[in-house]
């Protein structure tokens, strides 16, 4: 039997460009720019200076309290600048750049294995956290973080997510395929946290190599078991597996530990299990190049600073014959189109697809009023009114938005506006209406202050 | 590198758009359309063309005055017009569709904002406006059946029994858009692709039977049900009016209470209002709630519909196929409908005409105690086979003839049952005789002619003229003397038809029934 959630989207997988690519490391050349806030908290603090020579692994910059990660270089080299770049979603931030010297000289050995039964449960921990691991899903959510919920004996079900729902990514099929064992010994370290909790890894039936690949690597692990998911949107959403696995529904205002349930991306593990067992800080990462307008689409370790302009070179570039419409950092229904490609490839990033044809240019020629077909609201995976959301969001009543329509729990997943067929920009008017609600929470409670 | 396109995210949309849903929508109605036009002709399809090329003529129209850029292309013009053309009658005026749908478009629609924004479903508007403001022009005439009442549903609050399977097919009287068969293939196929929600239209159907196996005073009877389910646009307010995103509340719960509400409105009307257009009615009602019960009834997120926690995970559901249902359910239908159902009403329909028969025998031969059949005819109609009688009287077949006889045996009249071919179809009467073989009277049973003109024929200045007439008689105009019939002025096919039945008649008895007894 397989498992899902109510509600859900089928868009086009587009998988197969980029699926049997294996996924091999790549050494970029340029200059590697770290931004200093590649995770949800506080940016981390720098910790060299302007022709500091590094070393791979070398910390780069500290983390700055509880919620927040530390930075460590993927190449060798000299620090050229900590100045402003341009990076993801269009913003200047603070980065550390580096000239890369091409040899990738490690700062320690990371071959050396650790003898994992010497570890304590704080030193698992401790190395997460120094290792400067974060979700690797998207969110950037410093994992040491979540690894340490309130009570741990409450944990039920640790959930590894090897859904990746995502259309046109492939990268997690390629890493459970090739680290089985690797993610499996992760999903044991993390288990070890909590002594009640079984380990599910939940994949999507559209990937049935790894789930094979998994099943093997977990045969001898009685507390791990592999569920296949039915491929649908978003499968992977952090509270769609929570559903599917658990059969619990809770409100954004909850955390998932609040339900029994931590989950972990399979990257996020594969870095985990790298961490604790060879000291390896997260410097790279699976990452997907595809798209019908690059000539190799392709799955790499990237190395986290590398310029996605140079790794689409690496791919071949842009197909000939074609022209790109679109960039995306991620895929389609996730995704953050990119205006210009030479920016940094942050931890959290997974992928890159360019649209020869942008869907939502060819959308908004189509686009009508609302008909009330209710088709947002069937495929909602929150069990939201998305129609009657959107209508409070332009008639300015957040109130109604807020109170009357649970507006604060939609998860952005954008399985309404792929469902629209009046092509209505329902996810963007939630965005901002989330945005905007959180902005008067601020004020007003600085006002009380 | 050329110029990126920046947008939010998400950056795929599915292959669903509004002039598709409209397609479909067109689409599943049209097999209903295709049957109307088929059973009524021409004029039918005078009324659906013209209502669909208003529609879109007058949307463009109104987006020209008003400076926007036309709409017509998302297709929902064409739906109002088709919606409304099918809900209309066959026989139409032809000026009725065009203003009906200018009405939909212009005022229901457009001046409300267009496409999303009406608050009432703009076709059945039209036609409930149509209904109100040109009753006459609105009236359904018979042009296929011949109960008394002009429609199934009018026939059956006059207490007469219907034949559903004629309804079913759509060969009975009624609107344009009547095949209740033709209407559920499209209905079921759009409820099928997800199109339409099955919480309004089930809801809708079962309200409206659950409520007359209630109140009907008949019970749960199978045949009566679903007599009223295939009259008066039932099936089509539910899977095509009822179901109109735009006037229907959004919630999953707010669904079904509307959609009960139209189903009890419905029966109701159905029930206890003296008009068979009743079920517009109800749905406009319905469609005139749904903002207030989106009002009251707001979907709670999952998250929000359960207290505690529950540990019950979402397992692969397994479900049958829609379609597979969707034709399942058609089949079955259509078998209940076609067969079970005929049968049980076939008794009852066979029952009534002869009772029609024998009532009529009696009027036109009142002396009789009992009527016996005469070997002598029973011979000689058996041995025509249902041909014509004779060769003077046109197209004249005599259906029947029997013996009256009073308390103590006598014969003290013959009557027939005589059919010549009229204006509008056979024109079918009793005819009484005395035993000298003298007409008594006469009395229609089956008359279909143009009113005004040939309808006139039962009109008693009409009649009256028959009793006391013998051997044979001729049609003048004017003034009539002995053996003479004066004819009906402008009905002259009529008249021809009721002299040649009596001649028919007259010539039977003089060749069969004279001392025969």
């Amino acid at each position: 039997m397989k498992n899902t959630f109510r509600g859900g989207v089928h868009p086009a997988g587009h998988k197969d460009l980029s699926r049997e690519s294996r996924l091999r490391l790549f050494d970029p050349k340029g200059e590697m720019v770290f931004p200093l806030s590649m995770h949800i908290g506080k940016p981390a603090k720098p910790v060299v200076k302007k022709n500091d020579e590094v070393k791979v692994g070398q910390l780069l910059a500290e983390a700055d309290g509880f919620v927040s990660a530390p930075i460590h270089s993927s190449c060798s080299g000299t620090v050229k600048a900590i100045e402003k770049r341009r990076v993801l979603g269009g913003g200047m931030a603070e980065c550390i750049v580096i000239d890369n010297d091409g040899l990738f000289t490690p700062a320690e050995d990371y071959t050396q294995r650790t003898d994992a039964s010497k570890l304590s449960n704080s030193d698992i921990i401790q190395r997460v956290q120094k290792a400067g691991v974060v979700g690797l899903g998207g969110a950037g959510f410093p994992t040491a973080v979540k690894l340490q919920p309130k009570n741990a004996d409450a944990i039920e079900y640790v959930i590894a997510n090897g859904a990746e729902c995502e259309p046109y990514l492939t990268c997690n099929d390629q890493l459970m395929r090739i680290h089985s064992n690797e993610i499996a010994e992760g999903l044991e370290l993390v288990l070890r946290l909590f002594p009640n909790a079984e380990g599910v890894i939940c994949i999507e039936d559209n990937k049935p190599e790894a789930i094979e690949a998994m099943s093997r690597a977990v045969s001898d692990k009685p507390k791990i078991s592999v569920r296949t998911m039915i491929t649908k949107y978003p499968q992977g959403g952090e509270r769609s597996l929570i559903q599917a696995v658990a059969g619990v529904d809770f409100p954004t205002s909850k955390l998932p530990a609040d339900v029994g349930c931590v989950v972990q991306n399979v990257g996020t593990l594969y870095a985990i299990q790298r961490a604790v067992l060879y000291g390896e800080p997260l410097f790279s990462q699976c990452f997907t190049i595809t798209g019908e307008a690059v000539a190799e689409p392709g799955n790499y370790m990237v190395r986290v600073g590398t310029s996605y302009a140079e790794l689409l070179e690496a791919a071949g570039g842009v197909k000939e014959g074609m022209e790109t419409r679109k960039a995306l950092s991620g895929g389609p229904m996730m995704g953050i189109a990119i205006g210009s490609l030479d920016i940094p490839i942050q931890k959290q990033n997974n992928g890159l697809t360019l649209l020869a044809e942008d869907p939502v240019e060819a959308a908004e020629a189509v686009m009508t009023s609302c008909l009330r077909c209710g088709r947002c609201t069937t495929v909602c995976p929150m069990g939201l009114t998305p129609q009657l959301m959107c209508d409070a969001a332009v008639a300015g009543d957040l109130e109604r938005y807020e109170k009357k329509l649970y507006g604060m729990d939609c998860i952005q997943c954008g399985s309404c506006s792929f469902a629209c067929p009046a092509k209505r920009p329902l996810t963007p008017t939630f965005k901002q209406a989330k945005a905007e609600i959180l902005e008067k929470r601020k004020r007003e409670g600085g006002a009380q202050k | 590198m050329n110029m990126l396109n920046l947008s939010a995210a998400p950056h795929a949309r599915d292959k669903w758009t509004t002039p598709f849903i409209m397609r479909m929508v067109t689409l599943s109605l049209l097999p209903a359309t295709i049957v109307g036009i088929l059973v009524y002709g021409w004029n039918a399809f005078g009324v659906v063309a013209l209502a669909i090329v208003s529609a879109v003529a007058s949307e463009w129209l109104f987006c020209k005055a008003c400076k926007k850029p036309s709409t017509i292309w998302d297709g929902s013009a064409v739906v109002t017009g088709l919606l409304l053309a099918l809900s209309l009658g066959p026989q139409t005026p032809l000026y009725i569709p065009v203003i009906g749908s200018v009405f939909a478009i212009v005022v229901c629609k457009c001046c409300f904002g267009g496409l999303g924004k009406n608050f009432i479903n703009p076709a059945l508007a039209a036609r409930c406006f149509l209904l109100i403001s040109f009753a006459n022009a609105m009236a359904i005439k018979p042009i296929v059946d011949t109960v008394a009442s002009a429609t199934p549903v009018g026939a059956m609050k006059a207490g007469e029994v219907v034949d559903i399977t004629k309804m079913f097919l759509g060969t009975a009287d009624g609107v344009i858009g009547s095949s209740i068969l033709a209407l559920l293939v499209g209905g079921l196929l759009l409820w099928s692709l997800d199109i339409i929600h099955g919480q309004i239209c089930f809801s809708v159907l079962i309200g409206f039977t659950v409520f007359l196996g209630l109140f009907g005073g008949k019970g749960f009877d199978p045949a009566y049900l679903l007599a009223h389910l295939c009259g008066g646009g039932v099936v089509m307010g539910a899977f095509f009016m009822a179901t109109d995103y735009v006037t229907s509340p959004v919630s999953r719960l707010g669904q079904f209470i509307y959609g009960c509400l139209i189903g009890v409105l419905g029966g109701l009307f159905r029930l206890k209002g003296n008009t068979a257009d009743s079920f517009s009615y109800a749905i406009i009602i319905g469609n005139v709630c749904s903002p207030l019960i989106d009002t009251y009834i707001v979907q709670k997120p999952f998250a929000y519909r359960k207290i505690g926690k529950t540990r019950k995970t979402s397992k692969e559901p397994f479900r049958i196929p829609k379609p597979v249902i969707a034709l399942t359910l058609i089949a079955a239908i259509a078998g209940v409908a076609l067969s079970g159902v005929y049968s049980m009403t076939k008794d009852t329909i066979e029952e009534q005409k002869l009772q029609a028969e024998r009532a009529s025998y009696r009027e036109v031969c009142p002396e009789a105690e009992t009527f016996e059949d005469s070997e002598a005819a029973k011979a000689k109609l058996e041995e025509l086979a249902g041909g014509n009688w004779g060769t003077n009287f046109g197209s004249t077949r005599i259906n029947e003839a029997i013996v009256g006889k009073d308390a103590a045996g006598n014969v003290v009249g013959y009557a027939l049952s005589v059919s010549s071919k009229g204006f509008g179809g056979d024109v079918t009467m009793a005819l009484g005789l005395t035993p000298d073989g003298e007409v008594k009277k006469i009395s229609f049973t089956e008359l279909n002619e143009t009113a005004g003109l040939g309808m006139r024929a039962n009109e008693d200045s009409f009649r009256d003229q028959f009793p006391g007439k013998s051997g044979s008689v001729s049609l003048v105009k004017g003034d009539a003397g002995e053996n003479e019939i004066s004819a009906l002025t402008g009905a002259t096919i009529t008249s021809t038809a009721v002299t040649n039945a009596l001649n028919a008649g007259l010539d039977f008895y003089d060749t069969v029934l004279k001392g025969g007894n």
